[in-house]
């Protein structure tokens, strides 16, 4: 048999087996000991007749007359079953006396004093008047039998009831005792994967507590790891930025301030590589924390903020009618960090803006169930162009160059929030375009994939 | 207009500074917060460019500390942190704008004259004054139809009357508003450009109120 995997029901089957041994030896040494005592019982009610009936049927033998034969054989006062039977012998082994229901067969020949067994009988003989008169005291064997039987049932029985009861008793107790066990188990099966929060460890037993400070250990430094990665994403954002600024405000002061027309255009073009140098500074760092930090937080924030601010930050790069926003009234509450949420929502949008038809603009849509799209008209993409294109950023392409890298941050963000990125080409309700479309769970909302 | 320039870093605030004062705005520029606190004590500032991360705490703590403090002045914040929940927490703790590193120093001068022109209550670039259009923004002056050439000296001092028309600017307000914290001011600098202004743009431009300084006639 497999032991089963369950503490439950190991504890349960060792238990239970052991008790059972236990008990079944300690009957068994019960009847064994009790069938001797019986039998010492039995002999020696034997013995105590025979002896008792010895003198009795002496003094019978000696006051009978000569020939009187009819007195042999005492009739019964009343007729019974008898369980002992005795026999009176003299010392040529004629009969005297016996007991009405005795079986001469039963006797063996007379063989001295003593206890005496034949196949069916157990026999008790005692002599008196130097052996001329012996008296045999015969048993049936099949009565101690009985009767040692009548006992054992009587002690099985009640083991028969109380084993059950005994199970049903440990199972109690071994469920009891792993309840909090089974609590803390619930606790961690209903714990979402965003929850960093220590659990409670208070009620656990001292086997398992250690298990809990263990897992909260872990999960604190989880936490730290996490925040660590947060703060080291702000702060190479500072480290990198503020040195940068510097170098392309002097970059724009040079050209401002020169006369001279060679050396501001050797300040455009420094300037020019600065910022490209950011953007891809600015791709590395989003890329980082797409992979690495934590997107989905303890607390919810409006995602309409997060847009509106990604929305109005572009709007300073790019024409007002280039760029339009639609959000619902209410807000649209969510647990994913607002800054995943930016990051998305501005790489979609480069991204419309960088391929899309340059006189129209691109459509910022959020609608109240989290669902983000991007959309902007342009040539139909092909279907296999789509298809390979969406493969493409199933993993990170790191590799690649140019905008591709920013549908793969999205595509990765998308991922690890629980969700996916999805381009169509055209787009939805026309003939044209492409869209780009990602859900953000909200808090409320079950999160649902209504794509295909 | 006087601004408060709080950035740390040299290579980045010494641009800045050069573009604001290219600007015509007379500009102090500290690299600390304590620094701030003792400028803003000791001159009325009519904008804060504040970087968020000092080496002694950091902007956003005394943004809201400002604010909390009933302070009014237009901050910009200057950032380096260019996450979402950074510049939400920024505007949410009373910053008037914000741009992240590395910003266009133009976009900067525009983004100053844009949040000055919403606290004077006239988010409209172009003024018509009497005879005179003017485009803060674009800082160009046209007298009847024909444009005017202004120094930096003489917009600065136009601007001030313009964010504040009708109230009356003492000799000293002007002064501060023109000159860095430590230049030297010439005793009759103030009377010198009102009186070049007035050649240019008209003599009944600006009303001198005799004992307590000058104010833009009522348009």
């Amino acid at each position: 048999m497999r032991r089963p995997r369950s503490l439950q029901g190991r504890l349960l089957l060792s238990l239970g087996a052991v008790l059972l041994v236990i008990w079944v030896g300690a009957a068994w040494t019960t009847a064994v000991l009790l069938r001797h005592e019986i039998g010492e019982v039995f002999d020696s009610s034997l013995q105590e007749t025979a002896q008792r009936l010895l003198p009795l049927a002496a003094m019978d033998i000696i006051g009978r007359e000569e020939g009187d034969v009819a007195s042999q054989r005492l009739g019964a006062i009343h007729g019974h079953d008898e369980l002992l039977t005795y026999l009176v012998r003299d010392d040529r082994g004629k009969v005297l006396l016996q007991s009405h229901a005795a079986d001469l067969s039963v006797f063996p020949p007379y063989s001295g004093p003593g206890f005496g067994r034949t196949a069916t009988h157990r026999l008790y003989s005692e002599e008196a008047l130097q052996g001329t008169i012996r008296i045999t005291v015969a048993e049936p064997l099949a009565h101690e039998a009985g009767v040692a039987r009548e006992i054992q049932i009587g002690l099985g029985l009640p083991i028969l009831l109380v084993i059950p009861a005994a199970f049903a008793a440990v199972m109690l107790a071994v469920r009891r005792s792993m309840w909090p066990l089974r609590a803390f188990r619930e606790l961690l099966e209903t714990r979402s994967e965003k929850d960093l929060g220590p659990v409670a460890s208070d009620d656990l037993p001292s086997e398992v507590a250690p298990l809990a400070a263990t897992l909260n250990a872990l999960l604190d430094r989880l936490r730290a790891a996490f925040a660590a990665e947060r703060s080291l994403a702000a702060n190479t954002a500072h480290e990198l930025r503020t040195p940068l600024a510097g170098a392309i405000a002097q970059a724009q002061r040079i050209q401002k301030e020169t006369g001279e027309p060679h050396i501001a255009r050797r300040g455009a073009d420094i300037e020019a590589t600065l910022k490209r140098l950011t953007a891809r500074a600015e791709r590395l760092m989003q890329l980082a924390r797409a992979e690495g930090g934590r997107l989905r937080l303890d607390r919810t924030s409006d995602l309409r903020d997060a847009l509106r601010v990604v929305i109005d930050d572009m709007h300073r790069s790019v024409p007002q009618d280039r760029l339009s926003l639609r959000m619902p009234e209410t807000p649209v509450m969510s647990d994913i960090d607002p800054d995943a949420a930016g990051i998305v929502c501005r790489n979609l949008v480069e991204n419309a803006l960088g391929h899309g038809n340059p006189s129209s603009p691109v459509e910022v849509a959020l609608d109240p169930g989290g669902l983000l799209t991007v959309s902007n008209d342009g040539p139909v993409v092909p279907p296999e162009t789509l298809a390979k294109l969406a493969g493409r950023f199933e993993r990170a392409g790191t590799s690649a160059r140019g905008s591709g890298i920013g549908l793969s941050i999205v595509s990765t963000i998308a991922e690890r929030i629980g969700s996916a990125l999805t381009l169509r080409s055209p787009r939805l309700g026309r003939q044209s375009g492409f869209e780009a479309s990602v859900r953000f769970a909200t808090t409320g909302n079950v999160e649902v994939t209504t794509w295909p | 207009m006087r601004i408060l320039l709080i950035e740390d870093d040299g290579v980045l605030g010494a641009a800045v500074r050069d573009q604001i004062v290219g600007d015509a705005h007379s500009t102090d520029w500290v690299t600390r917060i304590d620094a701030a606190r003792a400028a803003m004590a000791g001159a009325a500032y009519d904008l804060i460019l504040l970087d968020l991360m000092l080496p002694d705490g950091r902007g956003i703590v005394f943004l809201r500390a400002l604010r909390a403090a009933g302070n009014v002045t237009p901050v910009i914040i200057l950032t380096a942190l260019d996450q979402v929940s950074d510049r939400i927490e920024g505007l949410t703790a009373g910053a008037d704008d914000y741009l992240v590193k590395p910003f266009d120093l133009d976009e900067l001068s525009a983004r100053i004259g844009s949040v000055a022109r919403r606290y004077s209550g006239n988010p409209n670039p172009i003024i018509r004054h009497h005879s005179l259009d003017i485009d803060i923004a674009r800082r160009s002056v046209r007298r009847e139809g024909r444009p005017v050439q202004l120094t930096a000296r003489e917009w600065a001092l136009l601007e001030a009357f313009l964010a504040r028309p009708g109230q009356v600017l003492s000799k000293a307000q002007l002064e501060e508003k023109l000159y860095d914290f430590d230049a030297e001011v010439e005793s009759n600098t103030i009377e010198v450009h009102v009186s070049r202004l007035r050649k240019k743009l008209g003599a009944d431009l600006i009303e001198t109120e005799r004992g307590l300084g000058y104010r833009l006639a009522a348009a």
